[in-house]
């Protein structure tokens, strides 16, 4: 047997790897990169954040939200009969099993290298998003008639575009009234946590004709019901041309398809013109007849001030993380996080568990501030990201802080419905609805006029931003339309913006290590620095989830 | 068949936007207004002291460029110099941000005067719609010309606007409607041509060779053997080109229905005015209840277009159908997909689907596609014993 090398151990120096034990290694020196799996991008093991953090990892997000994951599953299904039809459903969905099952993944990715404080606020934005994902889910299976569903639920229920914003159900939810938005589940949320599962609806879709160059997430959403893969858990559904014209081509696909009731709710892509707010309030006004008529429920304008005056509060918070986020270097949330619980809860509406999130976030930012707490202590820019995300690797922004200092504070689409609905009156309630639904994501700032587009240039002060992380998608008609003016910008305001292509959904357009070889090249050759972690800058996650 | 006395003047017109009556039009002191879309009501352009230009790129072969850009290009190369405002339509996110860059760029149109409108225009054809696309339209397209050029905008105004156009509308109907004899005096590549420069020209400039046309095709006299093997209609996106249908007709297609942006059989209806209507909110609901876009939303909407694509196609006595979308072109990549499955399955009409660019370079493909399509129709007709 041969003898250990001992002679390595005099260059050790045990006090430091002690406290590396403890405490973890500081950023600067840590290897993230190593703990891959060569060619897989998964995890050899976890990664050691010291005892504190890798113990509240295990416990209070890895175990915790396993626990919290099967107790939603009973709750939100109705116990083990929704256990059932949970399971029924994961046989019957390829995007079901295909994905979810990966859901602890999704969170590894997006919390690597978080420490402390930044962990936690983070994991929680990550519980919130998981709650109300197995909420659809179970109110999906519940109702599903293709697996046994309860048809008296599904009488109630209404299916939407997911660009439709989930507050159009307000007035109905005392009376058991349920808003389902199709796509979100079976593909929306699907990119994030495993990229694969979202390719076959692409090629679906264009296996039937369409061509490759509309937007690609417009693609997968035609793609879903071309696969028969959306549960026929609603009556009616209430559609809408938000974000642009891929999503009008994508109703249309929905209606052959589907052949159900359908309600196009169209709002207007030149909001800023007051003169066309009352066609929106009109057609809002219609919907609800719509929903009401299909449904057999009445319209309640009590229950809808009670849910808006509670999204209200939502927003009032997210105005406040802002303002902490913009002004100081306290603020524990990470880019990834921030994008998506944003999001999710302002396009699905208000619900019990974002306020059970937002208040367990608050303690932690107010404990931040209140101690100083540099919260992301290698920060060497503050970035903006503008246009539209991709969706296969939201997760960008936790790579970019651990390997280059890249600190993401906001994305355009977290800037979205901006604004309180005033609840003073019915009319004032109305017109505010319809601006809300006018402000949707990849809406209010990227196809609803040039002005809004800009709208980056006082953001970028607001926030206290150094640098512009700018989406490129390749088949958004509305973006590529104006990247020339936004290069001239660009140039004439001395701004470092890094362009990063990529198709939205699909991964085989622009793969994640062509968007990392891109940051890395500009970093390297345009800022003239070097990566705070070497292990990082290449590695092939390609099979990934 | 004898060549139509003007056709080569015609042709000549189309070659470029700044046509020989468009400077005519400009000399004899009217304002030139550009649009792209058929949503932006052409007769409201054709107010007195003005006249409408429906913008083409012609020749632009730019092999990135699709319409939107093609445009742009054009307009950076100086070539939509004469146009002293133009009026867009929030319809289609290339042709806006086409508009957006005219707005936001001082120096790509060298025009001291021009000024730039946005109209809204609705996704349905319900009431509340008519309602906002007329009031959008005296906001955007009167009120700007009132007030930007002094344009007489009244009542009277209108009618005589809508005098005008209805004369042109009707003359290219009447020619139009000679397509659906059963051996027509007029190819598709002539109608196109017909149609096209009445959109692109000053209407009081164009109209006496539009009427000496029709004369004309009244006595013509086909050539006693078609030299077609089929009848199609041409269905989809926006298509300026003349040539793209010339290269169909080369293949025996003989194109006999133009349901397509820049085709006919919506942009020349006649326009009526309904008992006690104004002539604003007659404008309105021609303009909305007449289109057959993609855009339009509405579950009856989306399902009914497929039923006007087959009538037209039975009224026209076509054999089958093209549907065509240009690269890029969002709204009828889908449709063209959903008219691809639905159009034989529910109507029993075969469709070619064909994606092409906004200047048909790659002939050689299409051309092969084109012949296919002809012979499987033709071998249809004749296992039916047509």
């Amino acid at each position: 047997m041969k003898k250990p090398d001992l002679s390595k151990l005099k260059d050790v120096d045990f006090r430091k790897a002690a406290r590396d034990f403890v405490y973890g290694k500081p950023h600067g020196e840590r290897r993230l990169g190593d703990l891959y799996i060569p060619k897989t991008g998964l995890y050899k093991h976890r990664e050691w954040r010291g005892i504190k953090d890798t113990m509240y990892y295990f416990n209070n997000i890895w175990l915790y939200n396993y626990g919290m994951i099967v107790r939603d599953l009973m709750v939100y299904g109705g116990g083990p009969k929704g256990a059932i039809q949970f399971l029924k459903g994961t046989w019957r969905y390829r995007w079901m099993g295909q994905t979810y099952l990966t859901v602890m993944h999704w969170f590894d990715r997006c919390l690597e290298g978080m420490r402390g404080e930044t962990l936690k606020a983070s994991a929680w934005h990550f519980r919130g998003i998981t709650s109300a994902c197995l909420y659809q889910i179970t109110g999906f299976f519940n109702r599903d008639l293709n697996i046994g569903g309860d048809p008296a639920l599904r009488a109630k229920t209404i299916g939407t575009d997911e660009t439709v914003w989930g507050g159009i159900i307000y007035p109905y939810m005392d009376q058991g009234g349920y808003y389902l938005p199709t796509q979100m589940i079976p593909y929306f949320v699907t990119c994030h946590c495993n990229n694969h599962t979202v390719l076959n609806y692409i090629d679906a879709v264009q296996a039937y004709g369409l061509p490759g160059d509309p937007c690609p997430m417009c693609q997968a959403e035609a793609g879903i019901y071309i696969e028969d893969d959306v549960p026929d858990a609603y009556v009616a559904m209430v559609t809408t041309n938000e974000a642009c014209d891929s999503s009008v081509g994508t109703s249309v696909i929905q209606d052959w398809m589907m052949n159900k009731p359908l309600f196009a709710m169209p709002q207007v892509m030149q909001f800023d013109d007051d003169s066309v707010l009352e066609n929106c309030a009109k057609e809002i006004e219609m919907a609800w007849r719509f929903i009401e008529e299909q449904t057999g429920l009445e319209f309640h304008w009590d229950e809808l001030v009670k849910h808006i005056e509670l999204q209200n509060q939502q927003t009032r918070f997210e105005w406040e993380k802002w303002d902490v986020a913009s002004n100081t270097s306290n603020y524990p949330i990470n880019g990834v996080a921030q994008a998506l619980y944003r999001i999710f809860y302002s396009q699905y509406g208000e619900r019990p568990f974002w306020h059970e999130v937002d208040a367990k976030v608050r303690k932690i930012m107010e404990k931040c501030v209140e101690e100083d707490i540099n919260t992301f202590p290698m920060t060497r820019h503050r970035v903006i990201a503008w246009s539209c995300a991709p969706l296969y690797y939201s997760a960008w922004c936790t790579w970019a802080y651990n390997c280059w200092g890249l600190n993401t504070i906001i994305n355009m689409d977290s800037l979205m419905f901006d604004m309180e609905i005033r609840t003073d009156s019915y009319e004032d309630c109305l017109l505010d609805c319809a601006k809300y639904h006018e402000w949707a994501p990849m809406r209010r700032m990227a196809v609803g006029g040039l002005q809004h587009i800009f709208e980056l240039w006082e953001n970028m002060e607001k926030f206290n931003c150094d640098m512009v992380m700018m989406y490129d998608q390749l088949q958004c008609k509305g973006m590529q339309g104006v990247v020339g003016l936004f290069e001239d910008e660009f140039r004439a305001r001395n701004i470092h913006a890094i362009w990063m292509p990529h198709a939205l959904p699909d991964k085989r357009t622009v793969p994640r290590s062509e968007i990392r070889r891109i940051i890395n090249d500009y970093m390297f050759t345009v800022m003239g620095e070097e990566p705070l972690d070497p292990s990082l800058l290449d590695f092939d996650d390609i099979d990934s989830w | 068949m004898r060549d139509l006395k003007h056709l080569i003047y015609f042709e000549d017109l189309l070659q470029e936007a700044n046509n020989e009556l468009v400077r005519k039009g400009k000399e004899d002191g009217n304002i030139c207004l550009g649009y792209t879309c058929y949503f932006m009501p052409e007769v409201l352009l054709d107010l007195p002291g003005c006249f409408a230009v429906r913008l083409r790129a012609p020749r632009c072969t730019s092999p990135d460029c699709h319409y939107g850009r093609s445009l742009l290009e054009r307009a950076l190369e100086g070539g939509f110099n004469f146009i002293d405002a133009q009026l867009a339509t929030e319809t289609c996110t290339v042709t806006c941000r086409f508009q957006e860059h005219l707005e936001y760029m001082d120096d790509v149109i060298n025009n001291a005067t021009f000024k730039t409108s946005f109209t809204d225009v609705p996704f349905k054809k319900n009431e509340n719609s008519i309602d906002h696309y007329r009031k959008q339209l005296k906001i955007k397209v009167l009120d700007f010309l009132a007030n930007e050029f002094g344009v007489d905008t009244s009542d009277k105004a209108i009618l005589k606007a809508i005098e005008i156009n209805n004369e042109v509308n009707d003359i290219v109907t009447e020619i139009g409607n000679f397509r659906k004899l059963e051996n027509p005096p007029i190819t598709g590549y002539e109608f196109s041509v017909i149609t096209l420069v009445s959109m692109v020209c000053p209407k009081y400039l164009i109209v006496d060779k539009l009427r000496e046309t029709l004369e004309e095709i009244k006595k013509r006299e086909p050539d006693d053997k078609p030299n077609f093997k089929i009848r199609v209609l041409l269905a989809g996106s926006e298509n300026d080109d003349p040539d793209f249908i010339k290269l169909i007709e080369s293949c025996g297609a003989l194109v006999v229905a133009d349901r397509h942006c820049y085709g006919s059989l919506e942009a020349r209806q006649h326009i009526n005015i309904e008992e006690g209507e104004d002539p604003l909110t007659a404008v309105a609901r021609h303009y909305l209840l007449t289109s057959q876009c993609a855009r339009f939303m509405e579950q009856q909407e989306m399902r009914h277009r497929k039923k006007v694509l087959a009538d037209y196609a039975k009224e026209y006595k076509a054999d089958g159908i093209i549907v065509e979308s240009n690269k890029f072109c969002e709204y009828w990549s889908f449709e063209r997909m959903i008219d691809t499955i639905v159009l034989p399955r529910d109507f029993g009409y075969p469709v070619c689907s064909i994606e092409k660019e906004y200047i048909n370079t790659a002939s050689g493909q299409l051309r092969t596609r084109f012949q296919a399509f002809v012979e499987s129709v033709e071998l249809k007709k004749i296992q039916e014993g047509k």
